[in-house]
């Protein structure tokens, strides 16, 4: 089996490169640049130019007129899954994905959550528990017993510019569920405000009485997680390090990203042939002979140890792990990538 | 064209308020030798008669984050003599992101500060100092935008300065 370890998506929208001034309808695109949700939704920006000159030896001085732009809420959001893949057994009953929602926008707003597991490209169709979305109120990562129950209409999430929840899906195995077969499921988000195509305006419908436009997202977003049937239960965990160039933890070009993925299998079974293949996240570049098993050094080219940074297609971090039992222990594999 | 209308406006202000100022003088020690004016807009998509897209500027009385807007400092030398030194100076506001190669003013040396204005010089000359490590300026450094108009402008001219931002 392979375990694809999902990339932070967050690092996937780094900074793009400064863009030449071109003075065409490009310029109007929204920019990618930032990750922050941005200025404040209701503020007031004024200008006012101040001219100084000389008549007959004189110097002299005056403003111009100040000139006013008010800043608009712009909705926005993104769903990232944040579990990897679950392992489960056909028959398990209210399995957990769980999903960030974070309001990428410049402003306070509700969200209506939606689950959907009626997917194509899988084997089986998870079964959505009844209730099927919960708030991970304890942010323990799964159900567990102080966590609310969502009801449309009634608990919505309101999120502040920039802040996020993490939610949780459940879904019942069917029985049926083969041992090696997949299973989907989606969490979508919709900013109750309103959504649409990009550019669309909500009168009055923005913090502070401003008009609400809809931004790139088109105030909508949504994830997918999926289900495996497997008799082993592996557990993988990705996690990030960022150092900036400047001694500081900014995900800023030039900034390295360290990555680690441990892998453990955590019951009796024997997960075979098991393998790390970890896509490099997009705008980033490898660091060259960075990747190490459990503290070793392995090399880039495809040779006889177990990992290599595979440039066919898509540049990926491969490790072999071979076949893994509890007692194999967990397995960590690092590598390093820097922002473009 | 809307540009072109905006203009034609303008000078006719302009020729307007020099009658007003012409009588205020009589009175007080002239203080309006030159004229100047700022306009703050964005561009905008419009599909013409002919169905082509095309690329207005409209005025940018709300944005979004991300928007680039586009801010234009116009002056008329409305006195009998020339002026000397003509230096404009704008501020960037601390939630606008100076948009590179953006700057505009024919006749003019432009140039930026990174310390709020205090000193001013060539994009290239410029640095910033972060938790004691030196770098380069970038644009989002820049707090303020300088034209230094290179020669004089006679009596009864005009010129303009232009730049863009982003909005954070």
């Amino acid at each position: 089996m392979i375990l694809r370890a999902r990339p932070q998506s967050v690092f996937q929208r780094v900074r793009n490169s400064p863009i030449a001034f071109i003075l065409t309808a490009l310029a109007l695109l929204p920019s990618q640049a930032s990750i922050a949700a941005g200025t404040a939704a209701g503020t007031v920006i004024d200008n006012t130019a101040q001219l100084t000159y000389d008549i007959g030896g004189t110097p002299l001085s005056l403003n111009s007129n100040t000139v006013s732009v008010t800043v608009d809420e712009r909705i926005d959001v993104v769903v990232t899954l944040q579990s990897p893949q679950v392992l489960v057994a056909g028959g398990d009953s209210n399995r957990s994905l769980l999903f960030r929602v974070t309001n990428t926008g410049n402003g306070s707003e509700d969200f209506l959550l939606a689950i959907d597991s009626n997917l194509t490209g899988d084997d089986f169709d998870p079964v959505p528990a009844v209730p099927a979305i919960y708030f991970d109120t304890d942010s323990s990562g799964d159900l567990s017993a102080g966590d609310v129950a969502y009801n449309p209409g009634v608990n919505d999430p309101q999120l502040a510019a920039d802040a996020f929840i993490d939610i949780l899906l459940l879904n019942d195995i069917p029985l049926s569920a083969a041992n090696g077969e997949t299973g989907l499921s989606q969490l979508t988000a919709t900013s109750t405000t309103g959504s649409g195509n990009p550019g669309d305006v909500f009168a009055n419908q923005g913090d502070g009485g401003s008009d609400a436009v809809v931004g790139t997202s088109g105030g909508q977003a949504a994830d997918v997680g999926e289900y495996l049937v497997s008799d082993v239960a592996v557990s993988i965990v990705k996690s990030v390090l960022v150092a900036d160039p400047f001694g500081g933890t900014q995900p800023v070009p030039g900034a390295t990203l360290t990555y680690t993925i441990t892998v453990e299998v955590t019951n009796s079974g024997t997960a075979s042939g098991s393998a790390v293949n970890d896509p490099v996240p997009a705008n980033t570049t490898y660091v060259p002979a960075s990747i190490r098993l459990n503290g070793s050094t392995l090399t880039d080219s495809p040779d006889a140890d177990a990992g290599e940074f595979d440039t066919v297609g898509v540049p990926s971090i491969v490790v072999r792990l071979g076949d893994l039992t509890q007692l194999s222990g967990p397995q960590t594999v690092t590598f390093q990538v820097t922002i473009d | 064209m809307k540009t072109i209308q905006r203009l034609a406006i303008f000078s006719a202000l302009a020729l307007f308020t020099t009658g007003a100022v012409a009588q205020e003088t009589a009175q007080e020690v002239p203080t309006g030798h030159l004229l100047v004016k700022t306009i703050v807009q964005k561009e905008e998509v419009v599909i013409d008669d002919n169905g082509d897209q095309k690329v207005q500027l409209v005025d940018a009385r709300v944005v979004v984050p991300g928007d680039e807007v586009i801010y234009t400092v116009t002056f008329q030398n409305i006195s009998d003599a020339a002026a000397d030194n003509v230096v404009i100076t704008n501020p960037i506001a601390a939630d606008l992101v100076y948009v590179d190669g953006s700057a505009f003013g024919p006749g003019s040396n432009i140039v930026f500060s990174v310390d709020g204005g205090q000193t001013f010089a060539a994009t290239n000359e410029l640095s910033v100092t972060e938790n004691g490590t030196t770098r380069p300026a970038e644009p989002r450094d820049f707090t303020h935008i300088r034209w230094q108009m290179q020669n004089e402008i006679p009596a009864g001219t005009q010129g303009v300065a232009r730049f863009r931002a982003r909005l954070q």
